[in-house]
């Protein structure tokens, strides 16, 4: 194939999936920056005549206030990011480099827990929850969530910590190093690339959570993360969508820059499982 | 191997293996407890009156679960199957563009993973809007359909839009899983193959195929896993309109629109035993690929 033809049908592969993958966010942003109203109008304009910001300032005011549901998942995906990173290390490295019976089984357990449907586990936690009298707050949904997010975390930082060579472990051990300190000040440097990943996927995850999310927040605006909020506002402003999409355009945009900017880490961490290590 | 040493390892095990248990384990036992109760209209911890597997037997008698189970295995072996397909055709597109395209176009494929679940499920419930709909428009414009149809309503035509719509979102992830395992494929035999016509299938099907199986497995194992325990799509797009009621969404409206706790949890532990049995292949798998140190044996 020549250079020129190369060219020619991989421009026209970028675009078929560009259609693909991006009209769906290239909608919602159309109809974000749309008169409210027009939105209903037929025919349905593709490009939109009309451009304001009016819908963006709607959704910052009173009764929407997105910016409260995304400060609420901002504190529970960085409580939950750091909490995942800080258990799941310590856990892999035990599972990676200590020796002791039913390490494998130790794994499998985990493992197993991480493909439980959220739908099994959602009442009993909600009433573990209520018993603390955690409902109607976003402090519940923290604990939860780490545990949701350690399965993929520790299998990817195991992979990685049994990836890593021996001799400065040894080295520290005859320099009188305690397992704790090895752990702490020699294994988990070295893994900042995978903690890194482990970080953004639990992040991500936690944002994403909506069962849970719905279940504890009992409605209540100022206890409800981006999902449950997205979720309350459309179907309270059906009619309405442009507002609805400028809210979507708000709340997912610190994802998508995560995504954006970490793309490398994100996927190497989603796909440890999938390739050999 | 000291006992010193193996108590050491608990130290470093017990948090991670304490919240698992407490959010996970425990609440899947308490789930089954319940399941043998006749528990409703109550959320008292205290179970009301202990009724044996009759929440089991009225979860086989109810023609709705059938209905649902028989929806949720269309639903798993419809999405599997075009979501291979498209992310296989994305994540070969990804090896065959030329070289400066390639981190662009995995951006562009990655895209549709980065939205949360329910809000995916919002931004479709609006383009598959029956009046005024992207979807449905463009269908009246491109002069296929005479008038926008009812994507989420009527009966056939719902299960598919659900996967659909599903399958826009996943084929992301399996399309980054196939690419990782593209990726340990030697260059030279993806670009041997990527030149068109009868012989690029042919090494296609004979010498690329055959190396990414065991990725494949691995990542079918896994989208299967998803597939059934699929719940946010389906409250965000149909509210099991259409008959589009997944096993997760069923379950849910026993909780909490019906307040029958005790079914609701008989049917939680229906869908458990459905998931885990595929989580047993996927973890025996893939646990079998990692190498560990001072395994016991």
């Amino acid at each position: 194939m020549t250079a020129w033809r190369h060219w020619f049908v991989s421009l026209t592969i970028v675009i078929l999936v560009s259609i693909w993958s991006l009209l769906p966010f290239y909608w919602l942003l159309v109809t974000s920056f749309k008169e409210a109203g027009t939105e209903f109008r037929l025919p349905i304009e593709y490009i939109s005549s009309t451009i304001t910001l009016e819908n963006y300032r709607i959704v910052i005011d009173e009764p929407f206030t997105i910016q409260q549901s995304i400060g609420n998942s901002l504190l529970v995906s960085t409580a939950v990011m750091f909490g995942t990173i800080l258990v799941s290390s310590l856990s892999a490295y035990a599972i990676a480099r200590l020796h002791f019976r039913y390490k494998v089984q130790s794994l499998i357990l985990l493992q197993i827990a991480g493909t439980v449907p959220p739908v099994v586990v959602i009442y009993p936690t909600f009433i573990l929850t209520r018993s603390w009298g955690l409902l109607g707050t976003v402090y519940g949904l923290i604990l939860p969530n780490i545990a949701y997010n350690i399965p993929l975390s520790v299998w990817l930082l195991t992979a990685y910590f049994s990836g890593l060579p021996y001799e400065l472990e040894d080295a520290a051990m005859t320099d009188g190093f305690k397992p704790f300190s090895i752990y702490w000040r020699i294994m988990l440097p070295l893994a900042t690339p995978a903690l890194f990943s482990a970080g953004i996927i639990a992040f991500l995850g936690s944002w994403g959570e909506f069962i849970l999310a719905l279940t504890i927040s009992l409605g209540r605006p100022e206890a409800q993360t981006v999902p449950a909020a997205v979720m309350s506002f459309s179907q309270q402003f059906e009619l309405q969508w442009a507002w609805v999409a400028a809210g979507i355009v708000l709340s997912v945009l610190p994802v998508i820059a995560l995504t954006l900017v970490f793309q490398r880490f994100v996927i190497r961490g989603l796909t440890s499982g999938a390739v050999k290590y | 191997m000291s006992t010193h040493r193996s108590s050491l390892a608990v130290l470093f095990l017990l948090p991670t293996f304490l919240i698992v248990c407490l959010f996970l384990y425990y609440p899947i036992g308490q789930t089954f407890i319940f399941s043998l109760y006749d528990l409703r209209f109550t959320a008292e911890l205290t179970p009301e009156r202990f009724s044996g597997l009759a929440n089991y037997k009225a979860v086989i008698q109810n023609s709705a679960f059938w209905r649902s189970l028989r929806f949720t295995l269309y639903f798993t072996v419809m999405s599997i199957l075009l979501e291979f397909i498209i992310g296989m055709v994305m994540a070969l597109a990804s090896f065959f563009v030329v070289k400066p395209l390639r981190s662009l176009l995995r951006i562009i494929i990655i895209m549709p993973w980065a939205i949360p679940p329910i809000i995916h499920a919002a931004l479709f419930r609006w383009l598959f809007n029956s009046d005024v709909g992207l979807f449905g428009q463009l269908l009246v414009n491109l002069g296929i359909v005479k008038e926008a149809p009812l994507f989420l309503f009527e009966p056939v035509l719902a299960a598919n839009s659900v996967v659909f719509a599903y399958v826009w979102k996943s084929s992301a992830i399996t399309s980054i899983f196939l690419m990782s395992g593209l990726a340990l494929i030697p260059d030279s035999l993806l670009e041997a193959a990527s030149v068109d016509g009868a012989r690029s299938w042919m090494r296609f099907r004979y010498i690329i195929l055959p190396l990414l199986i065991p990725t494949i497995v691995t990542t079918l194992l896994f989208r299967v896993i998803d597939a059934l325990r699929v719940f946010d799509i389906i409250y965000g797009l149909t509210q099991g309109t259409g008959g589009t009621e997944v096993l997760s969404y069923f379950t849910y409206q026993f909780y909490f629109r019906f307040n029958q706790f005790g079914a609701g949890s008989a049917y939680a532990i229906v869908t458990f035993l459905m998931v885990i049995s595929i989580s047993f292949l996927y973890i025996r798998r893939v646990v079998g690929h990692l190498q560990l140190k001072g395994q016991p044996t």
